[in-house]
């Protein structure tokens, strides 16, 4: 009797998972994969972007004159294929790089896309590209920073961000600009955490900064999610470096700020490496005391009218959340995918990967604030770039450099509170 | 000869069944049943016979995991390489946990595993050399058929299948060995066994030890499969709960329970994210906690223990307990 019952259950459990998985073939749709984290710790990521690329595939799909610059916006579908529409196919990562593997099996063997975007976590980028370099399928990361991804000779393997070698040379010319506007920019002390990405990026500015004959380069380390930063801050008070460059998370990020105020110690001038800078709850908590703190994002909202206005209008009305870097870094990416479909013409991998390599996009055309999407052999985005922001009054970043895309002029020296 | 029927009906299903099924995400997903399956079979040694709840079996995983990556990223030789050097690690740590943990019984034993575990996902985690939290990956192109990355999953399908057949006859003569008959008296009473004169500490430390060698054969495999491995996907807590939740599910001290339960709980996992994940929200964890959640409720004893009573009871009615030696 027991086993009937269980077995009636289990019965009854298949068939509503068997309802809820028939889906709805259409006709002239080309179906682009994604991979993201839908479900565990970073799921809050993945359901921001999916709301971004729904806007995006709003845009695509349906006529938007409005945003005639970008490519693709203006009329219905896709132009190269006969105004053919997108269609999303999006698939949980689960925070695994098994599991990211077995839906870029999935999405290219069983759902038939043309191409993937994903996959956020490093790690399952480069596990699930691995599927997509063997089957032939052009993956396109819009995120994924880590350096190893694009040195492993892939020949389907794209991406749109940029990366800590790229942060150098923004940094290298921001630094130059403001040493030409009379700020001292000689000695640097470059605070970072021990995490994967506080010791990578700490690592790869010290080195650059040296090959730019940038000599004086100071390396305060602490470990991540400190509870005490006295003797991090009293090390910078002592050594009084011109610039002081922060490779944070949001909790320490908030704590040196503290800290900085309770021992009076302001440097010259205070530039943050995106993370926690970035976070909204870092301006919430310190944002007061970290007046004139430069930051860097490769967002930011345009006047009234441009593309990236409109875009964050359509991005706030569908998710309620105001539109930040990592979410147009994907909106970005998957712009950049599906008008290597466009240029295609085609829906076949191998026009599509050529299309890729073929991309030149100019920055108006883009919303992000690269200076344009140009692929090396690698696949490395060579133009992806990013702005020099300002917090100047405490609740809101402002751009302030280059000065192409200023909204204000950058403020020195440094304010705190 | 009789009782040789089932298992040779289903290793004949298990070698047609990516012929039948050409599909590769079906073959893959053929491929990772038998994968968890090892795992779970291995677990089932300590976890089920034994008794002893180990929770921290991913520790022997990640040894294996990461062995066979690091021959590749290390030392530039196949991951086959580092199969036999994931053992003597995983052996070697097992009598190192073991000796102080496997004196503590039932939750406690399982808290130190937990602990262990965590404590080793850490260090890991803050090691340079094996990647720290970057992790380590395998050959992306293979060199040569040692190599091991193939584009189906047909290879690892068959490979998988064979360590598999090989685990269940290790855990078939142990079960039928001095050994065995040791664990199961154990299991039912330490201090009854241990005033017969059975070794106790040093039965269950062996165990603990094949278990931990077999674990980490799985672990191997499994980097090689997926060519990459982190702290996450390989030291952490959650591989060792879906290992157990997979042997009790199917039946824990049973022979063929831990394989049953991979064959439910794997495609359960791998179907319901694929229709339901992308819609987010994690419906995938409901459906899948649910289902997992009746199987404890209608049949705690594991679904293979249901089938072997039933099938005792249509077949003997005098010795309707008999068959098998369900908890």
């Amino acid at each position: 009797m027991r086993f009937k019952h269980a077995l009636g259950l289990l019965s009854a459990a298949a068939m509503s998972l068997a309802l809820a998985g028939a889906a709805t073939a259409q006709d002239k749709t080309v179906k682009i994969g994604v991979i993201l984290p839908m479900s565990g710790g970073t799921a809050s990521i993945g359901a921001h972007a999916k709301a971004a690329l729904e806007v995006a595939v709003d845009i695509i799909n349906n006529a938007h004159p409005e945003l005639e610059k970008l490519p693709l916006a203006k009329n219905a579908g896709l132009a190269g294929l006969s105004g053919a529409k997108v269609e999303l196919v999006i698939a949980d990562n689960q925070g695994s790089p098994a599991t990211g593997q077995n839906q870029a099996l999935r999405l290219i063997t069983e759902e038939k896309v043309v191409a993937i975007l994903g996959a956020y976590q490093s790690g399952i980028t480069l596990t699930a590209s691995a599927i997509a370099e063997k089957y032939g399928i052009p993956f396109l990361t819009p995120e994924s920073v880590a350096a190893n991804l694009t040195e492993r000779g892939f020949k389907w393997f794209f991406r749109t961000t940029p990366i800590a070698p790229d942060f150098v040379r923004i940094y290298d010319q921001f630094l130059t600009d403001m040493k030409a506007a009379g700020a001292k920019t000689d000695a640097i002390a470059l605070v970072h955490d021990n995490t994967e990405y506080g010791s990578s990026v700490a690592n790869t500015i010290a080195t650059g900064f040296k090959e730019k004959g940038r000599a004086g380069v100071i390396d305060v380390a602490y470990p991540v999610n400190a509870t005490d930063l006295q003797s991090q801050v009293l090390q910078l008070k002592e050594k009084k470096p011109d610039v002081v460059l922060m490779i944070s998370y949001t909790s320490d990020a908030i704590l040196f700020a503290k800290t900085m105020q309770s021992l009076d110690y302001k440097p010259p001038l205070l530039l943050a490496d995106d993370a926690g800078y970035s976070d909204p709850s870092f301006i919430k908590a310190v944002g007061k005391l970290s007046q004139g703190v430069f930051n860097r994002s490769a967002w930011a909202v345009g006047p009234a009218g441009s593309p990236s206005a409109v875009v964050a209008d359509m991005y706030k009305k569908k998710s309620g959340e105001e539109m930040e870097d990592t979410v147009g870094r994907q909106m970005q990416g998957f712009f950049v995918l599906v008008d290597a479909i466009d240029r295609a013409g085609s829906t076949d991998p191998a026009k599509i990967q050529a299309a890729l390599k073929a991309t030149d996009l100019k920055p108006d055309q883009l919303i992000m604030g690269y200076q344009g999407v140009k692929f090396d052999d690698k696949g490395q985005n060579v133009l992806a770039s990013a702005y020099i922001i300002q917090l100047q009054d405490g609740e809101n970043y402002v751009s302030v450099w280059p000065k192409t895309n200023a909204e204000k002029a950058p403020m020195l020296p440094y304010k705190g509170w | 000869m009789r009782r040789l029927l089932w298992p040779s009906v289903f290793l004949a299903l298990a070698i047609a069944y990516p012929l039948l099924l050409a599909s590769p995400f079906q073959q893959r997903l053929g491929a990772l049943v038998l994968l968890y399956a090892i795992a779970a079979s291995a677990w089932n040694i300590v976890g089920g016979y034994a008794g002893q709840v180990s929770v921290g079996h991913v520790v022997f995983f990640g040894c294996g995991a990461y062995a066979a990556m690091g021959s590749y990223a290390k030392f530039g030789l196949s991951p086959l390489f580092g199969i036999p050097g994931g053992i003597v690690i995983a052996v070697a740590l097992a009598a190192i946990i073991g000796v102080p943990t496997l004196r503590l019984s039932g939750h406690y034993f399982s808290m130190a595993t937990i602990a262990v575990a965590e404590t080793m996902r850490l260090i890991v985690t803050n090691t340079e050399w094996l990647g720290a939290a970057v992790g380590l990956s395998g050959p992306t192109v293979a060199r040569n058929v040692f190599d091991l990355s193939f584009i189906s999953s047909l290879p690892y399908y068959y490979l998988f299948l064979g360590v598999l057949v090989i685990t269940l006859l290790i855990t078939w003569w142990m079960t039928n060995s001095r050994m065995g008959f040791y664990l199961r008296a154990i299991k039912d009473s330490e201090r009854a066994a241990r005033s017969l004169g059975a070794p106790a500490s040093r039965t269950k430390l062996y165990a603990f030890m094949l278990s931990a060698a077999l674990t980490s054969v799985a672990g191997a495999l499994y980097a090689m499969m997926v060519g990459f491995v982190d702290p996450e996907s390989g030291l952490g807590i959650l591989i060792s709960v879906k290992i157990l939740i997979m042997a009790a599910l199917g039946g824990a001290g049973l022979l063929f329970g831990p394989v049953v339960g991979a064959a439910i709980l794997v495609p359960l996992e791998e179907i319901s994210n694929s229709w339901l994940g992308g819609k987010g929200a994690g419906l995938t964890f409901v459906v899948y906690g649910a289902i997992i959640l009746l199987i404890a409720r209608f049949q705690p004893g594991g679904i293979l223990s249901l089938i072997n009573r039933t099938v005792g009871k249509d077949r003997k009615p005098a010795r309707a307990e008999g068959a098998g030696h369900a908890p």
